[in-house]
C-alpha cells in the first residue's frame, strides 16, 4: 500500500475513533473487558453475547469499537488473576501463571503486573500498525496454510511443550499425553461418535477449557495453600515495590520484542494461532536464556514475552475477520454477529465499502490499548493490596467467583462439579510433582492435531505423503525432529537433567 | 347414590370450569412476564442472527421481554431437549434451524421426540443460498458443475458445517439426485469450512457466509436452493428450474413451543409473527442476512416439518449417510 494512502486512511480512522461518542464506547468496552478479565471464568464471549442485543441501538462503528474493546480489555484483565492468584482467565494467560504467580509470591506482583501491561501495550501498538499496513498480504500468508501444514505445526507445538515443565521430562511427556486424552472427550468431528461422554450432555462437546484450567491451576493452588500455613503466608504477607526495577525493565525489552513478532505472526492463523502464541514465546525465551533452570521460579522474561505475544496475537486475529469475514476464534464469531446485526456482511468488501468503519476500528484499537495501560497502571496498587486480604477470606472469594463464572458459561451445574473434580486432580498432580502447563497444551493442541491430520488425509484421499510433500509441513516436521533429537540425545539429556533439577 | 354422583359431577364440572376460566385468563393476559427463546447454538451463528431481530420485534409488539437464551452444544440437542422438558405455559420456546428436528433424529438417537415433544408455532427465516464453487475449478454454471463432476469422479471435495447439518444434507442430495461422487469434509462450523474453500482446499459449499465472497467475485454461486429466485441474484435458477423438482429445500429456521402449550397462545404468537414478517422493515432485515420468512399457520408448519423429516429420512437411507 502506498504511504500517502495509508496516512489518509489512518487519518480517516482516527477522525472516526476520536469522536466523543466513540471514545466513550471504546472506554466502556475496555473497562468492561478489564472487569470480566479479572473475574475468573466470565470470559469475553459470554459478555459479548449478553451485550450484542444492546449494541443494536448504537451506530455500527460505536458498537464494533466497544465489542473490540471488551476483547482486548479481557486480555489485560486475564493476566491480572493469573499473576495474583494463579488463575488463568483465558487460554493465552496459562503460561503467565508459571512465572507471574511465582513473582507475586516473592512480593513482586506489582512489578509483574506493570511489565505485563507495558509489554501488552507495546505489542498491541505494533500489531495495530501491522494490521493497518499489511492486512491483505498477511491474509494471503495465512491462506498458504493447509490442513497438513497445521498438523505439522501442532506436532512441533506439542513437542515444544515439554519445555514448559521445569521438572522431569518423563513427567512432562506424561502430562502432555494425559492432556491429549482429556482433549479427546466429546463428539468426533469426522464420524460423529461420542467418546468418553458417559451420556453426560455437557461432555458431548468435550471438557470445557475454563473448568479444566480453573480446577488444575486455581482450585488446586487454593487446596495446597490451605494445607500449608507457611506457603499461605507467602502469598498474602509480602508485598514489596509496586514498580519494576531498572534491571527488570532492561531484561524485559528483548522478550517483549520477540514476543510481539511471534504473537503477531501466529495470531493471523485461524484456529489455534492465538493459543500457540503465548506459549511459543515462553518456549523461545526459555530456550535462548542463559539461565533456563530459573524459569518457573519468577523470571520476568517469562511474563514479558508471553504477555506481549498474546496481546499481539489478539490484535492480529482481527485480520482474517476484517479481510475475509472468517472468525479465527469464538470472540471473532461474535464480532461477525455484531456486524451482521448492523447489516454489514463481513467479507473482503468491508474495507472498500465501509472504509470509515474499517479504519475507525483499527484506530480505536490503538486508542483502546492506550486507555488500558493508563487505566491499568494506577490499578496495580489496588490489585496488589488485594493480596493483603487474609487468605482464609481471599480463598473463599476466589472459589465463589470461580463457581459463578463457570456456571455462567453454559448455565450448567455439572460444569461446577467438573471444577471440583479437576481441582482434586490438580492437587494430586501437584503432590506427585507433575506440572499442569504441559497437560493444558496437550489438551488444547491434541484434538486440533487430530482434526487437521484426519482432514489432511481425507483431502489427500488417504495419501500420507501429503505431510512431507508440502514444503511448509515438511519444514515444521524437520524442526520437530531436530527438537526431539535435542531432547532425547543422551548427552544433551543429561545436561538438561542437571540444569533442570535446580 | 344418584345424588352422590350428581354432586360429584357438579363438583367436577365446577373444578373444570374454574380450570378453564383460569386457563383462559392465563391465555388472555399472555404474555404477562418475560418469555424465553431457547436457541440451541452458540451466539454469532446464522440462527442467532435470525433469532435476535425476532426477539427484539416480539418484545416491542407484546410489551414483554423476549429473551434469547443460547444453549449450545451436542449439535443442538442440549437446548432442544431443554425446551422439550420445559413447562408448556407459553413462556419457553425453541428457536432452531431444521437440523435438530428434521435431520438429526434420522441419523442418531436424540433425547426428545421431534414431533411429539413440540408444537410448531411459525417459520422464522429460510436461508437464501445455493451451491458455491471456487472459480479455479472451472465450472461457471450448474450444468457445467454436473458435467465436470461426472467426468472427474472423486476429484471434488465439499466442506460442511459438520455431520448431520443441513449444509451436508443439501450437497448429499445433489450428489444422490445427480449421481455424483464428491468427497465430504466436515468442519466445526461454516466459518472453518469457508476458510478452506477460499484457497480452493475444498471446492464446494452451501452456506450464506459465502455470499459476500460471491459478490466480491472470489467465489461463484451456481443456483438457489429455494422455491423462488434470490432478489439479489436474479439470474441464478432454482433447482426445480434446473430439472431437479422436490430438491428446492432451504435451510429453514422456526419457532416451536413445548407440546401441550395452550393453542390460543400459539395462535396469538403465530398471528403476531406473520404480521411482523409482512412489514418492510423486517423483510429488509431478513434480506440483509440473506433470509426470507414464509408466512404459515402452525398447522402448515407442522405439515412442512413432517414432509421435510420424511424427505431427509429417505435421502439419508437411500444415500446411505451414517454417523459411524
Amino acid at each position: 500500500m502506498e504511504l500517502s494512502g495509508l496516512i489518509s486512511n489512518l487519518a480517516l480512522g482516527f477522525s472516526v475513533a476520536v469522536s466523543l461518542q466513540n471514545l466513550i464506547w471504546c472506554l466502556a468496552g475496555a473497562l468492561i473487558g478489564t472487569a470480566i478479565g479479572v473475574l475468573p471464568g466470565i470470559g469475553p464471549v459470554a459478555t459479548m453475547a449478553l451485550l450484542l442485543p444492546a449494541t443494536y441501538a448504537l451506530p455500527a462503528d460505536g458498537a464494533l469499537i466497544m465489542l473490540a474493546g471488551i476483547y482486548y480489555g479481557a486480555q489485560y484483565g486475564g493476566s491480572t488473576t493469573a499473576i495474583l492468584v494463579n488463575l488463568p482467565g483465558e487460554s493465552s494467560s496459562v503460561v503467565t501463571c508459571l512465572d507471574g504467580y511465582q513473582m507475586a509470591r516473592q512480593g513482586r506482583a506489582g512489578s509483574a503486573l506493570a511489565i505485563a501491561a507495558l509489554g501488552s501495550f507495546f505489542a498491541g501498538s505494533v500489531a495495530t500498525v501491522a494490521i493497518a499496513v499489511a492486512a491483505p498480504p498477511l491474509t494471503k500468508l495465512a491462506q498458504q496454510f493447509q490442513p497438513a501444514d497445521y498438523f505439522s505445526l501442532m506436532v512441533l507445538g506439542l513437542v515444544a511443550s515439554i519445555v514448559l515443565a521445569h521438572g522431569s521430562v518423563i513427567k512432562a511427556l506424561g502430562m502432555i499425553f494425559l492432556g491429549m486424552l482429556l482433549g479427546l472427550v466429546g463428539t468426533d468431528v469426522n464420524t460423529g461418535n461420542a467418546r468418553y461422554t458417559f451420556e453426560i450432555g455437557e461432555l458431548f462437546d468435550g471438557i470445557g477449557f475454563v473448568p479444566l484450567t480453573m480446577g488444575l491451576f486455581g482450585i488446586a493452588e487454593i487446596i495446597a495453600n490451605l494445607t500449608n500455613a507457611e506457603r499461605r503466608d507467602l502469598v498474602s504477607s509480602k508485598v514489596s515495590s509496586l514498580w519494576p526495577s531498572r534491571d527488570e525493565l532492561k531484561r524485559s525489552v528483548a522478550p517483549v520484542l520477540r514476543g510481539t513478532v511471534l504473537g503477531g505472526l501466529l495470531g493471523i492463523l485461524p484456529g489455534g494461532g492465538a493459543v500457540l502464541a503465548s506459549f511459543s514465546s515462553y518456549t523461545l525465551e526459555k530456550k535462548i536464556s542463559k539461565t533456563p533452570e530459573k524459569f518457573g521460579t519468577g523470571m520476568v522474561e517469562g511474563v514479558a514475552g508471553p504477555e506481549s505475544a498474546n496481546n499481539a496475537a489478539a490484535q492480529t486475529s482481527f485480520i482474517p475477520m476484517l479481510t475475509l469475514g472468517i472468525p479465527s476464534n469464538a470472540v471473532m464469531a461474535m464480532m461477525i454477529g455484531g456486524m451482521m446485526m448492523h447489516g454489514i456482511a463481513p467479507g473482503p468488501q468491508v474495507m472498500q465499502q465501509r472504509p470509515e468503519l474499517f479504519w475507525g476500528m483499527i484506530a480505536s484499537m490503538w486508542i483502546g490499548n492506550l486507555m488500558l495501560v493508563v487505566l491499568n497502571l494506577p490499578l496495580i496498587g489496588i490489585w496488589v493490596r488485594l493480596l493483603l486480604v487474609p487468605y482464609r477470606l481471599l480463598s473463599i472469594a476466589i472459589l465463589f467467583f470461580c463457581c459463578i463464572g463457570v456456571y455462567s458459561l453454559n448455565n450448567s451445574a455439572n460444569e461446577v462439579l467438573f471444577i471440583a473434580v479437576f481441582g482434586l486432580l490438580g492437587y494430586v498432580l501437584m503432590r506427585l510433582g507433575c506440572e499442569p502447563a504441559p497437560l493444558i497444551m496437550g489438551f488444547l493442541l491434541g484434538p486440533m492435531m487430530e482434526t487437521y491430520m484426519r482432514r489432511a488425509m481425507l483431502l489427500a484421499r488417504g495419501d500420507a505423503n501429503v505431510f512431507i510433500e508440502r514444503p511448509l509441513s515438511l519444514a515444521f516436521l524437520v524442526l520437530t525432529g531436530l527438537l526431539l533429537l535435542f531432547i532425547v540425545l543422551p548427552s544433551v539429556g543429561r545436561a538438561r537433567e542437571v540444569a533442570f533439577k535446580e | 347414590m344418584h345424588r352422590r354422583t350428581f354432586l360429584k359431577s357438579v363438583a367436577a364440572s365446577t373444578v373444570t370450569t374454574a380450570t378453564i376460566t383460569r386457563a383462559s385468563a392465563q391465555v388472555a393476559s399472555w404474555p404477562d412476564k418475560p418469555v424465553k427463546l431457547i436457541l440451541p447454538y452458540a451466539p454469532g451463528g446464522s440462527t442467532d442472527l435470525i433469532g435476535r431481530p425476532w426477539a427484539e420485534k416480539l418484545t416491542q409488539a407484546f410489551g414483554q421481554q423476549f429473551i434469547v437464551d443460547n444453549r449450545g452444544g451436542a449439535s443442538g440437542m442440549i437446548g432442544t431437549e431443554a425446551v422439550a422438558k420445559s413447562a408448556p405455559d407459553g413462556y419457553t420456546f425453541l428457536v432452531t434451524p431444521n437440523n435438530t428436528l428434521t435431520i438429526l433424529p434420522s441419523l442418531r438417537k436424540v433425547p426428545y421426540d421431534p414431533i411429539k415433544s413440540f408444537a410448531p408455532v411459525a417459520r422464522l427465516g429460510d436461508l437464501l443460498c445455493g451451491f458455491v464453487i471456487h472459480p479455479a475449478v472451472g465450472p461457471k454454471t450448474f450444468a457445467e458443475l454436473i458435467d465436470y463432476a461426472k467426468k472427474n469422479p472423486g476429484k471434488l471435495s465439499y466442506g460442511s458445517a459438520g455431520l448431520g447439518t443441513a449444509t451436508q444434507l443439501r450437497l448429499e442430495m445433489l450428489k444422490f439426485k445427480a449421481g455424483l461422487d464428491i468427497l465430504h469434509v466436515p468442519y466445526k462450523g461454516s466459518g472453518e469450512a469457508l476458510n478452506d474453500l477460499l484457497p480452493n482446499t475444498v471446492q464446494l459449499m452451501n452456506e450464506i457466509n459465502c455470499i459476500p465472497h460471491v459478490k466480491a467475485g472470489k467465489l461463484i454461486m451456481l443456483n438457489i436452493n429455494h422455491a423462488e429466485r434470490h432478489p439479489e441474484f436474479p439470474d441464478l435458477p432454482t433447482l426445480t428450474e434446473l430439472g431437479h423438482p422436490n430438491a428446492d429445500v432451504p435451510i429453514w429456521n422456526s419457532i416451536h413451543a413445548p407440546a401441550g402449550t395452550p393453542p390460543e397462545i400459539i395462535a396469538k404468537l403465530n398471528a403476531k409473527i406473520v404480521e411482523i414478517a409482512k412489514t418492510d422493515e423486517m423483510k429488509a432485515r431478513m434480506r440483509s442476512i440473506h433470509a426470507a420468512t414464509p408466512l404459515q399457520t402452525p398447522a402448515e408448519v407442522a405439515a412442512y416439518q413432517v414432509a421435510d423429516m420424511q424427505r431427509n429420512a429417505d435421502l439419508i437411507k437411500s444415500a446411505n449417510i451414517k454417523l459411524e
